[in-house]
C-alpha cells in the first residue's frame, strides 16, 4: 500500500513536471511585456505595450522604416498632387482582413470615419482635425484608391499617418464594430490576428495565413511582414528579474526591453542573444524658464556647462547610448554637424556664469523618479557634478503619475525627464517647444522658434528643412530650456532560437520575419 | 444567534460607505491623473480635459461619488479607466487566485505553526524552543519579495522543477494550476509560519501558567492530555483570532508574491490600478477588500464558541 502510495505521488509529480514542461515546448513564441495592453483600438487608449501587440494586428496605408523614413504599407503607390493639397493612395491587390474579406477604398473611408469621430478620443485626431495637416476631405476614387485632400501643403502628413503611437491608422473591417458603433476588437491586414487576451495574464495573436505581404525585405514596420510563427504570446511580467530569469529558463523566447545593468550577464548567457539599437526616445533635464532663478538664461546655460554628458551617458546606458545634446535624434537623417556638437563641459566657466546670473547658492530642486532607473540615475550624476561647479540641486524623488502631472502643469524648477519617439525634427521641436500660457507643460516658449517650426511642417525640401533645423538647433542651445542627454537604446535579449530577430529605433518587437527552431 | 447575526452584518454597512467615501477622496487628492497617464508626454490640457469629461472625472466630486454610489448598490462597480473591463467581474476573477493561494496558504501554515509554538511552550528555554523561536523570527524577517526570487532561481531556473511565469486557473487545468501556484503559496507558509508560531508560543505559555493547568498535572493528568484538552482550546483563541486578521489582509494585498510569480492576483489589480490612477478599480478593489475583511473577521468571531463555550453564554 505504501509502496503503491509513493508510485503514485511519483506518477502525479512527473504529470505535473511534464505538464509544465509541455507548456514551455509549444510552438509559440512567448514575449514578455511589463504591463497588460490597455486595448486593442489602435492608437485609441494605448501605451507602448498596447503597440507593440496592435502593429501585428493592424497595419495603416503607411508605415516607418528603420531609418525612421515612412513607407506605403497597404498602399500600392502614393502620389501627391503639383500643389501639395492631395495625397491620392492606391491600394495593393489581393489584400485581404483577418475575416477574408478584401481590403477596398470603402474600408479606408469607413476607418478613416471612426478615427475622426471625436468621441473615438484617437490620439491623432487633433493632428487631422486641425494644424498643419488638416485633412479637409478624404474620398473615394475608384475600388482601390482613395485620395486624401488637405487644407495646406504639409511635409509631416504621411509621417503622421504612419505614427506608431495613433496604430499607424490601421485600417479596419466593419465587423471590428458592433450594431451600435462601439469597438468589439481589430479585424485587420497585419500577420497575426487576436486569438485571446486574457487581462493580467497575457494576449495570445494567432498566424494569419491570407496574409499578402509586401515583396521588400522587412524594414521597421514597413516591407515584408510575414509571419512563420503559428503563435505569438505577450505575457505580463512586472518584475524585471522575473523576466530574466523566464527567459533564462526558457520560459519565454524575447525579453524585449532588457535593463541596462543585466546586459554583461545575459549576454554571458548560453543560448541567449542580445541585440542593441539606437531610438528615437528623447532623455533629457528640462529647466522651468518661468521659474525666477531659472528664468535667466545665464543660469541655465551655467548648468548645461556644469555638466559632462558623455561621462553620464556612458555610466548610466552603459555604453549603450550615445551622447547628444540635440533635440533631433542622433539616427535621424537631420542630424548633421552643428546636431552633433557637444556642449563644453567647463566648471569654471558653470560658476562664472552663475555668478553673472546673480546665484547665491540656492537650492534648485530636481524632480526625478526610479521607475525609469536611467533617468533618476542622471539626475545623481547631474547633481554631484553641479555641485562642483558651485550649483546646489536638490533632488526630489517622487512616484511617475505624480512627475508626469507636475511636467502637465510646469510645476516644477527642474525635473529630469524622459520623451517618446518623435519620428520627424519637426515633431521633436513641437513636442517641448509652444506658449507656456495655453499649454503649460511646454518647455521651450520661443515665438520666433515657433515660427521656425510651423514653417518646418509646411516644407518638404530635404534641404530647406535641414536649414530650418540648424537655425532651431542654434536657438535652442542659446535658450538651453533643456539639457538633452541622450536617445536611449532598445536592448532586446532573446532565445538562440529565434532566427531573424532584431532590435530597432521604434523599441517594439516584431515577431514575422522570424522563425523559430523547435 | 440570527439576531447577533443581522445586527453585525448591519454594522458592516456603515464601515463599507465610510471606506468608499474615504477612499473616494483620498485618491483624487493624491496627484496624477489617470488620462494625463494615459496620454503621456503629449497630454495637451484641451484633449485631457475633452477625455475627462467624457469619464465624467470634471463632475465636483460629490456627484461622482453619488452616481458611483448608486450604480454600485445594484452591483455594478463601473468599467476600468485602463482598459475598459467591467471592475466587479474582473475582481471576483483576480480574487479567486488570490483565494486559491492565500487559503492554501494559511492553512498549511496553521497546521504547522499552531502545533510548533504550542511544543516550543511546553519546552519553554529549552533548545527545541530556541530553534523554534530562531527559525520564526527568522522566517518573520524575510522580505516576500526576497524569498519569492530566492525560491524562483531554485526551483524554477536551477532545478527547473516549476515554470517560472505563467498561471492558469483550476478549473480550465488542476494540475497545470498546482505548479504555478506551488511557489507563491510555499513563500506566504513561510512568511505566514513565522507570525502564526510565535503568536501560538506565546498563548501557549500564558496559558501554561495558569493554576487550572497546575491542577491538572497535579491530578496526574498525562502531558499530552493537559496540552490537547486543557491547553490548547484557550490557547487557540488569540491564534485564531490572529489567523483571521492574516487571512483578511492576505486575500486583499500579496501584491509583492503576485508580482514576483507574474499572478493575475487581487494585490496586483489594486496596485497596478494605483499605479495608473484607475478610479473605478481602486474604489472596487477597496471596497471588496474591506467587504473581506468584515466577513473574515465575522466569521472568526463566530467561531469563538467551538474554542471556548463561555463566548456563547455571554
Amino acid at each position: 500500500m505504501k509502496a503503491s502510495n509513493w508510485a503514485y505521488g511519483l506518477a502525479v509529480g512527473a504529470a505535473l513536471l511534464g505538464g509544465a514542461t509541455a507548456a514551455s515546448a509549444q510552438s509559440m513564441a512567448r514575449v514578455s511585456i511589463n504591463a497588460d495592453i490597455r486595448s486593442t483600438y489602435p492608437g485609441v487608449n494605448r501605451d507602448s505595450n498596447t503597440d507593440g501587440v496592435i502593429h501585428h494586428i493592424v497595419e495603416g496605408l503607411v508605415a516607418f522604416k528603420e531609418d525612421s523614413s515612412v513607407a506605403p504599407m497597404l498602399a500600392e503607390k502614393i502620389e501627391t498632387s503639383a500643389d501639395g493639397l492631395t495625397y491620392t493612395f492606391t491600394l495593393r491587390e489581393g489584400l485581404k482582413f483577418h475575416n477574408g474579406a478584401p481590403v477596398t477604398a470603402d474600408d479606408v473611408l469607413f476607418s478613416w470615419s471612426k478615427y475622426m469621430n471625436p468621441e473615438t478620443k484617437w490620439r491623432c485626431h487633433s493632428d487631422f482635425s486641425k494644424g498643419n495637416s488638416e485633412v479637409v476631405s478624404l474620398d473615394k476614387v475608384d475600388d482601390r484608391t482613395v485620395a486624401f485632400k488637405l487644407k495646406q501643403p504639409s511635409a509631416l502628413f504621411l509621417g503622421l499617418l504612419a505614427r506608431i503611437d495613433c496604430g499607424s491608422a490601421g485600417i479596419l473591417h466593419k465587423d471590428s464594430f458592433a450594431a451600435d458603433g462601439s469597438f468589439v476588437k481589430p479585424i485587420g491586414t497585419g500577420p497575426y490576428m487576436l486569438a485571446d487576451w486574457k487581462k493580467g495574464e497575457y494576449v495570445e495573436l494567432a498566424k494569419f495565413d491570407g496574409y499578402a505581404s509586401r515583396t521588400e525585405k522587412r524594414d521597421g514596420y514597413a516591407g515584408a511582414r510575414k509571419a512563420s510563427i503559428d503563435t505569438v504570446r505577450f505575457v505580463i511580467i512586472p518584475d524585471r528579474s522575473a523576466a530574466k530569469a523566464a527567459l533564462y529558463s526558457g520560459s519565454i523566447e524575447v525579453l524585449s526591453d532588457l535593463d541596462v545593468n543585466d546586459l554583461k550577464e545575459t549576454k554571458a548567457r548560453k543560448g541567449i542573444k542580445v541585440d542593441i539599437a539606437e531610438t528615437m526616445g528623447l532623455s533629457g533635464i528640462l529647466m522651468q524658464t518661468k521659474d525666477p532663478l531659472l528664468s535667466n538664461v545665464k543660469m541655465r546655460l551655467a548648468i548645461a556647462h556644469a555638466v559632462d554628458t558623455a561621462a553620464i551617458v556612458d555610466a548610466v546606458t552603459l555604453g549603450t547610448a550615445k551622447p547628444n545634446n540635440s533635440p533631433i535624434p542622433s539616427v535621424s537623417a537631420y542630424y548633421g554637424k552643428p546636431q552633433g556638437e557637444m556642449i563644453k563641459y567647463d566648471p569654471a566657466l558653470a560658476r562664472k556664469l552663475a555668478a553673472e546670473a546673480g546665484y547665491k547658492g540656492e537650492p534648485i530642486k530636481m524632480i526625478t523618479n526610479k521607475r525609469y532607473q536611467p533617468s533618476f540615475d542622471s539626475a545623481v550624476f547631474i547633481q554631484a557634478m553641479a555641485k562642483e561647479a558651485g550649483i546646489n540641486i536638490e533632488l526630489e524623488v517622487i512616484e511617475w503619475a505624480t512627475q508626469l502631472d507636475m511636467y502637465t502643469k510646469g510645476d516644477y524648477q527642474m525635473m529630469s525627464f524622459l520623451y517618446s519617439a518623435r519620428l520627424d525634427p519637426s515633431l521633436s521641436f513641437d513636442m517641448f517647444a509652444g506658449p507656456k500660457a495655453t499649454q503649460p507643460r511646454k518647455v521651450w516658449d520661443n515665438p520666433a522658434a515657433q515660427t521656425l517650426i510651423e514653417q518646418s511642417m509646411t516644407i518638404s525640401d530635404t534641404e530647406k528643412r535641414k536649414e530650418i533645423f540648424n537655425k532651431l538647433e542654434s536657438m535652442f542651445r542659446q535658450d538651453m530650456p533643456m539639457l538633452v542627454l541622450y536617445n536611449g537604446a532598445d536592448i532586446a535579449a532573446y532565445s538562440d532560437k529565434l532566427e531573424g530577430y532584431n532590435a530597432w529605433m521604434a523599441g517594439q518587437p516584431r515577431l514575422w520575419g522570424v522563425t523559430l527552431k523547435q | 444567534m440570527g439576531r447577533y447575526l443581522l445586527g453585525r452584518l448591519l454594522t458592516t454597512i456603515p464601515t463599507l460607505l465610510l471606506v468608499s467615501f474615504s477612499v473616494f477622496v483620498l485618491i483624487r487628492l493624491v496627484p496624477g491623473d489617470p488620462i494625463v497617464l494615459m496620454l503621456g508626454d503629449a497630454a495637451d490640457a484641451e484633449t485631457v480635459r475633452g477625455i475627462r469629461e467624457a469619464y465624467g472625472l470634471e463632475e465636483p466630486i460629490y456627484v461622482q461619488f453619488g452616481l458611483w454610489l448608486l450604480k454600485a448598490i445594484s452591483g455594478d462597480l463601473g468599467h476600468s479607466i485602463s482598459n475598459g473591463a467591467a471592475v466587479a467581474p474582473l475582481i471576483l476573477d483576480r480574487f479567486q487566485v488570490s483565494a486559491s493561494i492565500v487559503l492554501i496558504a494559511v492553512l498549511v501554515a496553521a497546521s504547522i505553526s499552531v502545533p510548533l509554538g504550542m511544543i516550543a511552550a511546553w519546552r519553554q528555554n529549552s533548545l527545541t524552543d530556541i530553534l523554534v523561536v530562531g527559525g520564526a523570527t527568522l522566517l518573520l524577517s524575510l522580505p516576500s519579495f526576497w524569498l519569492g526570487l530566492l525560491l524562483l532561481l531554485l526551483f524554477g531556473l536551477k532545478l527547473g522543477w516549476v515554470p517560472v511565469v505563467g498561471y492558469v486557473s483550476f478549473a480550465e487545468n488542476w494540475q497545470g494550476a498546482l505548479t504555478y501556484i506551488l511557489l507563491p503559496t510555499v513563500t506566504l507558509i513561510l512568511i505566514e509560519i513565522g507570525v502564526v508560531t510565535r503568536m501560538a508560543r506565546a498563548s501557549t505559555v500564558e496559558v501554561l501558567r495558569l493554576e487550572y493547568i497546575t491542577h491538572a498535572r497535579a491530578k496526574g493528568v498525562s502531558e499530552a492530555s493537559v496540552l490537547m484538552r486543557h491547553a490548547l482550546p484557550n490557547a487557540f483563541a488569540p491564534t485564531w483570532t490572529l489567523l483571521g486578521l492574516v487571512l483578511g489582509n492576505l486575500l486583499g494585498g500579496i501584491a509583492v508574491v503576485e508580482t514576483v510569480f507574474t499572478l493575475p492576483g487581487l494585490g496586483r489589480l489594486l496596485v497596478d490600478a494605483i499605479f495608473a490612477r484607475d478610479y473605478p478599480i481602486i474604489q472596487g478593489c477597496m471596497l471588496f477588500t474591506a467587504f473581506l475583511y468584515v466577513i473574515v473577521n465575522l466569521l472568526v468571531d463566530l467561531c469563538y464558541p467551538l474554542f471556548d463555550p463561555r463566548v456563547m453564554a455571554e
